[in-house]
């Protein structure tokens, strides 16, 4: 195996509900490589979500330890957290979340804003980055200009722009009709072909098999961690 | 630590959000309008006020002091100024002759209350007995014609000089120099107009002419009247050592014993300081609770507008916060945001305030023909502008600070779950 980006042990994660207690995880230890194509799978209460938080370096978790390319990432501050996320982590969701009033360039460029680049060099970051999802022609397009999967695109391209360590794409494919979301999921080939480690979450079947690797939750545990048989050539 | 793409970010994001909403974001500022129009009228008329004062002063003349039998501010015990005995003509002539220090000693005698009249019309004003040397103090310049002079008041000519309001009803249209009026009775030729010297509460010393000591003695007789001697020291660096002097003297001449407080006042325009700074403290009280007010309330909406934009925009703050925004990234943005809008109720609030300030010279200056507002700059001074934009942008800062924290707080995971 390559040398490992995540590395989590006997996570667990306790919510309070009122006055019950909720364990979205109850214990997970997962090992993640570089350059691997992971799909995380569950249905709904799985603890899916709230595990895509932790790696996400959103949330932290309630006990177990948490490792980010070495880093222990389970008791870090808000701000530290900030900072490896902009560094290491980029996200994809299901809703784009895409800035309304700024340009598909300004949306690209923000990761960078936050990591201080100067403006010379985000430009021309971001113009890269957009160029390499097909969208060189759309950069000074708002969000609302653009369809579904060229949004989709640019929040890909946002997520590329700091060359993260991991993309973490929360089903990024809901919200697009399905042959839109083939073109989205080729892209992601693409980028784990390119060297990219990607971690997609997801609870359709269609979608995982994009994966190399599947790892199913059910009751904030792992119900599976296996080798994808239908997974296309590399 | 504050980075500089960061900050352009929070500029360029705060003022497409208040272009996004724009009347949203004028209406909220209302009340920093109000309020930095307040302040502005305040300073304006405080330093109107001081201009107005500093004209007075100056023209009434800086360098002089008069010693009297009574006190103008008003000051000490009035009956024991009443039992003073009066200055007498010999005494200011002895002071005059001992006098080293000073420029010119001049004695005055004034009737209060006297008139004077031009065929049927007839005018009160006060009639002032004195020298020639009058003519050279800044009180008795003459703005036509000239004062009258040594051979004038040697032989007690009836020549008269007249004040500014005095020319102005008397002879609204035509010139005055040359003509005739009356001083009790007797026709006196018009021989200078004193220029303008009376401002605010200070109108009655435009209400005044000035004939030649003798010629006063004649008109109205030196029995039961105490004289005034101006003097005239020169500098305004030399008053103490000219009042010093003047005191040992005046003290000696009407046989003060050593031991007793002097029978006289010196009067100096300082005399008035007292009342030109309880109006100016009186303006400053009164506007300064009016602003405070306005701008609490301005603030109330500030704040209320900016956790209404929070929550809007709690989704963005979680994808900010997602893709790297820390916490400080995030206070940055609210209060640029917050700080811009006062701002812009500040830079709103400008022209109104201009507006009223040039409306309010103009009514007075054009319409109520007050004269003396007309030394009052018609503009904003620049200064206040600069006090007015840094007030604002405190009370942005202040007004923003609660909702900015509750944007720089949210959970990333929560702020990315809103709609």
């Amino acid at each position: 195996m390559s040398q490992p980006i995540i590395e989590i042990a006997n996570l667990v994660k306790r919510y309070e509900m009122g006055d019950e207690e909720v364990f979205a995880l109850q214990g997970v230890t997962l090992t993640i490589g570089r350059n691997e194509y992971v799909a995380l799978m569950g249905p709904s209460g799985s603890g899916k979500s709230t595990l895509m938080n932790m790696l996400g370096c959103l949330d932290t978790p309630t006990s177990g330890s948490y490792l980010f390319t070495g880093e222990n990432v389970s008791d870090m501050d808000d701000d530290d957290l900030a900072e490896i996320r902009n560094r290491e982590i980029g996200f994809v969701f299901q809703t784009f979340n895409l800035l309304p009033r700024a340009t598909a360039l300004q949306n690209v460029e923000l990761p960078l804003v936050y990591s201080g680049m100067a403006r010379e060099q985000r430009m021309q970051r971001a113009t890269e980055a957009l160029t390499r999802v097909g969208l060189a022609d759309r950069m000074d397009h708002k969000p609302n200009e653009l369809s579904g999967g060229q949004r989709q695109r640019v929040a890909i391209a946002r997520a590329l722009v700091t060359s993260p360590s991991i993309i973490l794409a929360d089903e990024p494919t809901g919200n697009l009709d399905s042959k839109t979301g083939q073109d989205i999921m080729r892209l992601f080939g693409e980028l784990w072909r390119g060297g990219n480690t990607v971690i997609l979450v997801t609870h359709e079947e269609d979608i995982a098999r994009h994966a190399r690797r599947i790892i199913r939750l059910r009751d904030g545990r792992i119900e599976s961690d296996e080798v994808n048989p239908h997974a296309p050539l590399a | 630590m504050l980075r500089w793409p960061e900050l352009q970010e929070s500029f360029r994001i705060a003022t497409s959000s208040l272009r996004v909403n724009l009347l949203r974001s004028i209406l909220t500022t209302a009340g920093v309008v109000v309020g930095v129009v307040l302040v502005v009228l305040m300073g304006w008329t405080i330093n109107g006020l001081d201009a107005v004062w500093e004209q007075t002063i100056s023209i009434i003349g800086k360098d002089m002091m008069y010693i009297d039998k009574w006190n103008w501010a008003g000051g000490g015990n009035w009956r024991k100024m009443e039992a003073r005995s009066n200055i007498t003509l010999d005494q200011a002539l002895q002071l005059q002759q001992r006098m080293e220090s000073a420029e010119e000693i001049i004695p005055l005698i004034r009737k209060w209350g006297g008139s004077v009249s031009l065929g049927n019309t007839s005018i009160r004003c006060s009639v002032t007995g004195t020298t020639a040397a009058y003519g050279n103090t800044a009180a008795g310049t003459a703005a036509a014609g000239r004062f009258f002079n040594d051979v004038e008041e040697q032989s007690a000519d009836n020549v008269v000089v007249i004040g500014y309001n005095v020319n102005k009803n008397l002879f609204p249209t035509s010139s005055a120099v040359g003509q005739y009026i009356k001083i009790a009775g007797i026709p006196y030729r018009v021989v200078g107009v004193i220029e303008k010297r009376g401002f605010l509460f200070m109108d009655f010393v435009d209400n005044e002419v000035f004939i030649p000591l003798h010629a006063f003695r004649g008109a109205y007789g030196f029995v039961g009247r105490s004289f005034s001697v101006g003097i005239k020291t020169g500098s305004e660096r030399l008053l103490d050592i000219v009042r010093d002097e003047a005191t040992g003297h005046m003290r000696s001449i009407r046989n003060v014993s050593p031991l007793d407080e002097s029978d006289f006042s010196i009067n100096e325009m300082k005399a008035f300081d007292q009342q030109a700074k309880n109006i100016r403290v009186g303006i400053w009280v009164v506007g300064m609770g009016l602003t405070i007010l306005a701008f609490i309330v301005g603030s109330i909406g500030i704040m209320n507008i900016m956790y209404v934009s929070v929550t809007e925009r709690t989704k963005e703050i979680g994808v900010r916060k997602a893709i790297g925004a820390r916490r400080s990234s995030i206070l940055l943005q609210f209060l640029i945001e917050s700080a811009l809008l006062c701002v812009t109720g500040a830079v709103i609030a400008f022209p109104i305030a201009q507006v009223l300030v040039g409306s309010a010279r103009f009514l007075a200056v054009s319409v109520f023909e007050l004269d003396w507002i007309s030394v009052v700059s018609p503009l904003i001074p620049l200064d206040l502008l600069g006090i007015a934009v840094g007030v604002s942008i405190l009370v942005g800062l202040l007004a923003g600070l609660l909702p900015a924290i509750k944007a720089s707080a949210l959970d990333p995971v929560e702020a990315l779950r809103a709609e």
